[in-house]
C-alpha cells in the first residue's frame, strides 16, 4: 500500500508529519565514553592478594622472593663499624630518659630507695610521717562506717620529674609514685588506676604516632614498674600477685624486697626461693637482662649473678654514717653495726641500680618499646577493628614489582574498558531506541492519515457513486419532467 | 669507693647504646645514579674494599637499552664484628638515550616507592619484621667535563634532593686538572644554588659543647663538595714498599686514598666512617616523614586519633609503555564511536527518506480526494 505512493516531491505539504523532521541529532560527547577521571583508587595492593581470616590475628610473612644476599668479612679498614660509636656521640647529645614507676604500701621506704638510688633528694624525706599520721586517723575508724567506705584512701598518682648529670650525660627521670597502693582495707581491682595510667600513657604515643606530623613524639611510657614487697619473710601476698598479673605484660617489672635489713641472710634467700615459685606457678613474666655476643666472660658472670638476685633484697639510705674502720658510707647505724647500701655483701641494692641505670636502662626502654608496646598496640588496634594486611611485608624485587604493577595497570585498563562499554552501550541502546520509537511513530502517524484519508476517500466515492445514481435517475425520470413541462409548455 | 658512691652510673648510659647498636647491626641502602661508564661500580667496590659487584662486561657490549631499570645487590658485610646490611641500587639505562627526558623518573619512584612499602607496613597492627630499603644516600655521578652541568643532571638532581639525602660526586676526576677540577667544583656549586638544589652536608653539632674536631672535620668536607673521585680495584707499590688502591699512568700513579689526588677519603668519611648514622636519622626524620605527611595529608584524617590515617592507594609508576596501551583503548572506543554515529547518520537518513515516500503517498491518497470532492461538488451542483 505504500510502496505505491513514489516519491516525487520533497517539501511536505502536510502540516500533520512536521513532527517527524525533529530527529534529535547524535552528540559526540554523548556518545563518548572516554572519561580521564577514570581511576584506580580502589584498586590497590591489597586487592590483588586476598587473605586468609587468620592472617589477620598476627604477622604472616608472605613468600619471600628468591634474593642472593652477598655474605663477606671485611680484613681493611672500611670504616662502617664506627656505626655504633656514633650512635654513642648522638646518643649524649640527644640525652637520656626514664620514667619509672613505684608502687607498694606505706611505710616501705620507697621515697628513701629512690633518692638513693638516684643520689638526689626527689623526695622531702622529712615531712612524710607527718601526712602518714593524718591518713592513718582516717583509716583508724574515726569516722562513721559508711562514711568509711566513700573515704577510703584512694590511689593518687603523682609524677616527680628531676634531671641528672654526670660526666655530660643527662638523664630525664620521672618517677610516676602510685601513693595508696595496698592501704585500704578492701583493695580488690586497686590495680585499676595503675593499669589505666600504663594504658593512657602508651595511648598517648599510639596517638602521637599516628598524626600527620610527628617529628617529636615525647616517650611518656613507663619503662619500669618497681614494686615492693613487704618484708614479710613468708610469701607474696594474693595482692602482690593480683598485680603482677595486671601489669606484668604492659612494663617491665622489678620486685624487691623492701626494707631487707629485717630479714637474716638465710631468711631473705628462703624468702626469695618462694617468690620465686609463686612468681613461675603465676606464670609472672619478668624483665630478663640480655646477653651480648661481644661480652666478655666477667660481665656475663655478673648479668648472672644479677640475674640471680632477682628479687632484690634492698636498703635505701641516704644518710652518711662511719664505719668502725674509719670509712664514711651510705648506710644505716644499727647497735649490732652497720648496713652499708653500696656493699654488695649487705644489700642487693647495687645490683638493682645495675639493672635499672648503669647496665640496662637503654634494654628496659627497648623492651617497653619494641615488645610491651607494641603488644598493647596490635591489641589495640585490632579491637578497633584495623585489619591486617601482610602483604605489604615483602622484599623488594624489581621483577615482582613490575609484575604487580602489570597486574595494576592492567586492572585500570579493565576498569577503563568496562566503563567506557558500559556508557557506549547504553548510549547507542537509547540512540537505537529513540530512532526505532522515531520509525515506529512515522508509520504510525503515516497509518492513522492513510486511514482517515481512504475512509474520506471511501465515503466520497461512496457519495459520489450516489449523486451520479442519482443523477442517472433524475435523467430516467426526465421524459416525464419534460413531457410534464412540455405539457406546461 | 666514695667516688663510685656518688655516681649513679649515668655516665655508663652512651655505652649501653653502643652495645646494643653493636649487636643488633645495621643496615645501610646506598643508591648509585648516573649515566653507564662513569665508574659507579668500581666505586662500590673500592669503597667496601671487596668486590660487591663484577663490572658488567655483557650489558656494556649489549646494545642500549631503552628504559631505566633498577638493579638492587645485597650484601652483609662484617667489619671488626660489626654488621651491616648493604644494599647498593643501581640505575642501569639512566641518561643513556637519545631522549632521556622523563628518564629520572623511574628512581624518583623507586624512592617514593620505598618509602610508601615502609609507611604502608608501619601501620600494620602486627608489625615485628619490617622491610626497610629507603634510600639513605644517592651518589650522583657528574661525567667530568669541565664545564657544567648538564640540564638532565640539574633536573634529576633537583627531583632526588626533595626526597633523600643528594650527594653529588665528579666521576673520573683524573682526567681534570687540578685547575680544571677546582673551576668545574666552583661552577657546579654556583649551578647547585642557583637552582635551590639541596644537597646533603654534615650537620654541625648544635649541641653546647661541640667538639672542635668533629667540627673542622665537617667543615673541611662541606667545602671539598661535590667530591672529586676515582676509583680502583687494582693494587700498585706507591714505591715505599705499601700496596694501595690505584690507577697506574705512563705518567704517575693516581693513588685513591690519596687527599691531594682526589676527595675519596672525604666522601667515605661522609658515606661511613663519621656521617652514616646521620644519613640514616635524616632519611627517617626529613625524608621519609615529609614523605608520609604528604601521603597522609591528602588521604584526610580519621576521627579517632588512635586509629593511623589511611594511606591512599599506592600510585602507579609512569610507565610510558602503560600511558601508550591507555591511549590505545581510548582510540580503539572513539572509533567505535564514530563508526556508530555513521550508522546512525545513515539511519537518520533512512527515516528521512522513508517520511518523504510516505509524506507523498499521502499527498497522492489527499489529491484523490481533493479530486473526488470536486467531482461529487460538481455532481451536487448538476443535480440541483
Amino acid at each position: 500500500m505504500l510502496a505505491s505512493g513514489s516519491p516525487e516531491e520533497v517539501a511536505p505539504s502536510n502540516t500533520e508529519t512536521k513532527e517527524l523532521e525533529s530527529t534529535p541529532k547524535v552528540k559526540q560527547e554523548e556518545l563518548s565514553p572516554v572519561n580521564d577521571e577514570v581511576s584506580i583508587s580502589n584498586g590497590n595492593g591489597a586487592d590483588l592478594h586476598q587473605e586468609t581470616p587468620q592472617s589477620n590475628e598476627r604477622q604472616v610473612l608472605p613468600d619471600q622472593p628468591d634474593l642472593k644476599v652477598i655474605q663477606r668479612k671485611i680484613t681493611g679498614y672500611v670504616g662502617f663499624a664506627n656505626l655504633p660509636k656514633q650512635w654513642h656521640r648522638r646518643s649524649i647529645r640527644n640525652g637520656f630518659n626514664l620514667n619509672l614507676l613505684c608502687v607498694g604500701q606505706k611505710g616501705l621506704g620507697k621515697s628513701t630507695l629512690i633518692n638513693t638510688l638516684f643520689n638526689k633528694d626527689l623526695y622531702d624525706l622529712s615531712e612524710r610521717p607527718v601526712t602518714e599520721m593524718a591518713d592513718l586517723k582516717l583509716e583508724d575508724g574515726v569516722n562513721p562506717p559508711e562514711q568509711l567506705e566513700e573515704e577510703q584512701p584512694t590511689i593518687k598518682i603523682e609524677t616527680v620529674s628531676t634531671e641528672i648529670e654526670e660526666n655530660g650525660v643527662r638523664l630525664t627521670l620521672n618517677v610516676v609514685d602510685a601513693q595508696g597502693f595496698g592501704d585500704a582495707i578492701d583493695n580488690t581491682d586497686s590495680w585499676n588506676p595503675i593499669v589505666d595510667e600504663i594504658n593512657s600513657r602508651f595511648d598517648q604515643y599510639l596517638d602521637a604516632e599516628n598524626k600527620i606530623e610527628r617529628t617529636v613524639i615525647t616517650d611518656n611510657r613507663i619503662h619500669a614498674c618497681l614494686y615492693f614487697i613487704e618484708p614479710t619473710g613468708h610469701c607474696l601476698s594474693p595482692l602482690d600477685i593480683e598485680f603482677f598479673r595486671a601489669v606484668h605484660e604492659k612494663c617491665n617489672l622489678i620486685p624487691v624486697i623492701a626494707k631487707s635489713d629485717i630479714l637474716t641472710d638465710e631468711e631473705i634467700e628462703k624468702f626469695k626461693v618462694t617468690i620465686k615459685d609463686q612468681l613461675n606457678e603465676a606464670e609472672i613474666k619478668l624483665f630478663e637482662p640480655p646477653k651480648y655476643l661481644i661480652d666478655d666472660e666477667e660481665t656475663t658472670n655478673r648479668s648472672d649473678k644479677l640475674h640471680s638476685k632477682i628479687p632484690f633484697a634492698v636498703v635505701g639510705s641516704t644518710s652518711d654514717v662511719s664505719t668502725p674502720d674509719g670509712r664514711v658510707v651510705r648506710g644505716r647505724a644499727y647497735p649490732w653495726g652497720i648496713i652499708e647500701v653500696d656493699n654488695e655483701a649487705h644489700s642487693d641494692f647495687v645490683y638493682l641500680r645495675d639493672l635499672l641505670v648503669r647496665q640496662y636502662l637503654e634494654e628496659l626502654r627497648e623492651r617497653t618499646s619494641n615488645i610491651l608496646y607494641e603488644n598493647y598496640r596490635s591489641e589495640k588496634l585490632k579491637n578497633l577493628g584495623i585489619k591486617q594486611d601482610n602483604s605489604v611485608f615483602r622484599e623488594f624485587d624489581p621483577d615482582l614489582r613490575q609484575k604487580e604493577e602489570k597486574q595494576l595497570h592492567e586492572a585500570k585498563l579493565a576498569k577503563l574498558e568496562a566503563e567506557m562499554k558500559a556508557v557506549f552501550q547504553q548510549k547507542v541502546n537509547e540512540k537505537e531506541k529513540k530512532l526505532q520509537k522515531s520509525e515506529a511513530e512515522l508509520f504510525a502517524r503515516h497509518k492513522e492519515m492513510k486511514d482517515k484519508l481512504t475512509k474520506q476517500l471511501k465515503a466520497l466515492e461512496d457519495k459520489k457513486h450516489q449523486l451520479e445514481m442519482s443523477l442517472v435517475n433524475q435523467s430516467a425520470n426526465s421524459p416525464v419532467q419534460t413531457k410534464k413541462k412540455g405539457f406546461l409548455r | 669507693m666514695t667516688s663510685d658512691r656518688a655516681l649513679v652510673g649515668i655516665s655508663n648510659l652512651p655505652n649501653q647504646r653502643y652495645k646494643i647498636v653493636s649487636s643488633n647491626g645495621g643496615t645501610f641502602t646506598l643508591m648509585v645514579c648516573g649515566e653507564s661508564g662513569l665508574g659507579k661500580t668500581t666505586f662500590i667496590n673500592t669503597l667496601f674494599q671487596t668486590t660487591l659487584k663484577h663490572v658488567d662486561s655483557q650489558r656494556r657490549n649489549q646494545p642500549i637499552k631503552k628504559t631505566v631499570e633498577i638493579d638492587v645487590l645485597r650484601a652483609v658485610l662484617e667489619e671488626k664484628n660489626f654488621s651491616l646490611r648493604v644494599n647498593v641500587v643501581d640505575t642501569p639505562g639512566f641518561g643513556d638515550n637519545v631522549n632521556n627526558n622523563k628518564s629520572w623518573q623511574t628512581i624518583i619512584d623507586f624512592i617514593d616507592d620505598q618509602h610508601d612499602s615502609y609507611m604502608r607496613q608501619e601501620q600494620q597492627p602486627f608489625r615485628t619484621v619490617k622491610f626497610d630499603l629507603r634510600v639513605h644516600a644517592v651518589l650522583y655521578f657528574i661525567r667530568p667535563t669541565g664545564h657544567g652541568l648538564k640540564p638532565l643532571d640539574i633536573e634529576t638532581m633537583k627531583r632526588i634532593s626533595s626526597r633523600a639525602n643528594l650527594i653529588p660526586v665528579i666521576a673520573k676526576s683524573d682526567t681534570l686538572t687540578a685547575q680544571e677540577l677546582q673551576d668545574f667544583k666552583i661552577r657546579i656549586r654556583q649551578v647547585i644554588e642557583a637552582q635551590e638544589i639541596r644537597i646533603f652536608t654534615p650537620p654541625l653539632d648544635d649541641s653546647s659543647s661541640p667538639d672542635p674536631a668533629l667540627m673542622e672535620h665537617a667543615r673541611q668536607l662541606i667545602e671539598s663538595m661535590p667530591f672529586a673521585i676515582i676509583g680502583s680495584e687494582e693494587k700498585y707499590d706507591n714505591g715505599q714498599g705499601q700496596m694501595i688502591a690505584a690507577r697506574k699512568y705512563p705518567w704517575g700513579l693516581v693513588e685513591v686514598e690519596n687527599d691531594s689526588h682526589c676527595d675519596f677519603r672525604k666522601l667515605r668519611s661522609l658515606l661511613l666512617r663519621t656521617n652514616l648514622l646521620d644519613l640514616i636519622l635524616s632519611t627517617q626524620k626529613l625524608h621519609y616523614e615529609a614523605y608520609r605527611k604528604l601521603r597522609l595529608e591528602g588521604a584526610g584524617s580519621t576521627e579517632d586519633p588512635s586509629l593511623p590515617t589511611r594511606a591512599p592507594a599506592r600510585k602507579l609508576s609512569h610507565n610510558p609503555q602503560f600511558k601508550e596501551e591507555e591511549n590505545a583503548l581510548k582510540k580503539y572506543f572513539t572509533d567505535q564511536v564514530k563508526a556508530e554515529e555513521q550508522r546512525f547518520r545513515q539511519w537518520e537518513q533512512n527515516i528521512v527518506n522513508e517520511r518523504i515516500r510516505l509524506n507523498s503517498d499521502l499527498e497522492e491518497v489527499q489529491a484523490k480526494v481533493k479530486k473526488l470532492e470536486e467531482q461529487v461538488r460538481t455532481l451536487q451542483l448538476r443535480r440541483h
